[in-house]
């Protein structure tokens, strides 16, 4: 589904390349953590695979899409098969949670009577059936990323990226929104969770791909986040 | 196709105030032009009833004028006959000096300069219709100072005042709606810029969720195109305005009435209205294209 080869990208700004040579691969239906710290080159990788940047060298596929090179007209087909979540949630704060939701549909040009009907069956997956209605500012920070997953998964993706979904929230939450993104995996949706959270990656028990300065560490079908640092 | 109206006249909405300079500075503009239009269509058929009408006057002398009542003597014969064979002119009529003194009479009746004016002071002339109205000055240099000539005078050249007039007015309002086009163009430009920057948060989710790029920035296009639009319906409807309350008493005065043909209604509301329409949606989108091209990188 996803496979990275040598891909490395530098900055115009900076020396040191944001990753270095790095090669992966992940299948169709997989859970993947991709850890490190921070400037290790995680949020460089996710960016690469929506095609929000392009790689120095090397190549990236997701599905038979070979990223870097896809002309800039046909970068949305792409982004519309791939789900992306993120720490700080970006949900249209003007907007109810259903219209959240129904803003990735309606910029795709799906039909209302299909958004009509898509909207609240993925308002119930997310445990949000209640609260359509509700302006962003009501909601507590679980809820608020659980409508951000359910913008991601409403057009039924076949990955879904998620970027340090659990940041911004207590443990408990986090458990709850894994829950979530579990089940969304079990649909068959590849999920890549890029992650500080070392609870949550031992917990799991899922592969780990760990990036150190740019370069691929560790890669473990069933780890934990590690103590060696 | 919905979702983007909508989000068009939200971006409208949200700079209401530079929405409506946008709306004002672009209907000044295309008023400009129309009026420039409207004088260039007065000039064209000011032309056209003019060459109609004007002549070379050729004035006879005073023994001519004072007994030829019909053309019959040598002078006036030979002349006749010499500007009737010129490839020049279209026809020759002779107005003798009874003539010309009713003619006098009823152009300025009720007038006092009548009370001045006594037939004597009247020369008889061939009246010359020329074929090609501009080239009467040929005729003016090849007759005057000829035996029995008093002088010889191209009619177009009096007329050439009041086109002159209506060329500089015609000039002056193209003049400045270039320079309102400018600051139209500039305000259109501006507003994009700040519609598109109060918007990128929503513009970069659309681009993440997969919204294409054409379809993040119609809504701008629209806004530019309805500000075009708008904008040329508020100057036709001024250009409306300014015909009833301006010019149709301008016209009916003494001065010009009878002199430059009137602008009609049909004039600004079938051909004027629906150029400016055209020309404010084209250029409106053109800025808003290039806008969006050049500074707009969502």
């Amino acid at each position: 589904m996803i496979r990275l080869e040598n891909v490395s990208k530098v900055y115009p700004t900076s020396a040191r390349p944001a990753l270095d040579d790095v090669s992966v691969e992940v299948e169709r239906g997989e859970f993947a953590f991709l850890i490190g710290p921070s400037g290790s080159g995680k949020s460089t990788l996710l960016r690469l695979l929506i095609r929000e940047d392009v790689p120095s060298s090397g190549t990236v596929w997701v599905a038979n899409w070979n990223v870097g090179g896809l002309a800039g007209r046909r970068v949305p087909r792409l982004r519309q098969r791939m789900g992306c979540v993120f720490q700080d949630f970006r949900l249209l704060p003007n907007k109810t949670v259903a219209e959240n939701v129904a803003f990735a549909l309606e910029v795709i040009g799906k039909p209302r009577h299909t958004i009509r009907t898509v909207v609240p069956e993925v308002l119930d997956l997310v445990n949000l059936a209640g609260k359509a209605d509700r302006m962003p500012s009501e909601l507590s920070g679980g809820e608020a990323q659980r409508v951000a997953i359910a913008r991601a998964f409403v057009n039924r993706p076949l990955v879904l990226l998620a970027d340090e979904p659990t940041g911004n929230l207590d443990p408990e939450t986090s458990a709850g929104i894994m829950t979530l993104l579990e089940r969304i995996n079990r649909t068959g949706t590849t999920v890549v969770m890029a992650t500080h959270d070392r609870q949550i990656v031992d917990s799991m028990r899922r592969r780990v791909v760990e990036l150190s300065a740019g370069r691929l560490a560790r890669d473990d079908n069933r780890g934990v986040y590690g103590v060696a640092r | 196709m919905m979702f983007v109206w909508r989000e068009a006249f939200a971006g409208l909405r949200r700079n209401l105030t530079m929405s409506i300079a946008m709306v004002i500075t672009t209907a000044i503009s295309l008023g400009l032009l129309g009026a420039g239009l409207l004088a260039v269509r007065t000039i064209d058929r000011t032309e056209d009833l003019y060459y109609s009408l004007i002549a070379v006057q050729v004035a006879l002398d005073e023994p001519t004028s004072a007994d030829d009542r019909d053309c019959s003597s040598p002078v006036c014969t030979g002349l006749r006959g010499e500007l009737e064979a010129n490839p020049l002119v279209a026809s020759v009529e002779y107005e003798s000096r009874d003539d010309a003194f009713a003619r006098f009479q009823r152009i300025y009746a009720g007038q006092s300069i009548l009370q001045l004016v006594r037939p004597q002071s009247l020369p008889a002339t061939l009246r010359v219709t020329m074929a090609d109205p501009l080239r009467g000055e040929e005729i003016v240099t090849q007759y005057t100072g000829r035996p029995g000539v008093r002088n010889v005078v191209d009619q177009r050249s009096t007329v050439a005042d009041l086109f002159s007039f209506l060329g500089s007015v015609r000039n002056a309002t193209f003049g400045l709606a270039v320079v309102q086009a400018l600051a139209a163009l500039l305000l259109i430009s501006n507003t994009i810029q700040l519609s598109a920057f109060t918007r990128r948060t929503e513009v970069g989710i659309m681009r993440l969720v997969g919204a294409s790029r054409w379809y993040t920035q119609v809504p701008f296009l629209i806004e530019a195109v309805v500000t075009g639009v708008v904008g040329a319906v508020l100057a036709t409807g001024g250009l409306v305005l300014g015909k009833i309350f301006f010019l149709d008493r301008l016209m009916s005065g003494r001065l010009l009435a009878n002199t430059i043909p009137p602008i009609g209604m049909s004039d600004v509301l079938g051909y004027v209205g629906p150029v400016l329409v055209v020309v404010g949606a084209v250029i409106a989108t053109a800025t808003g294209y290039v806008t969006l091209r050049l500074y707009v990188r969502t």
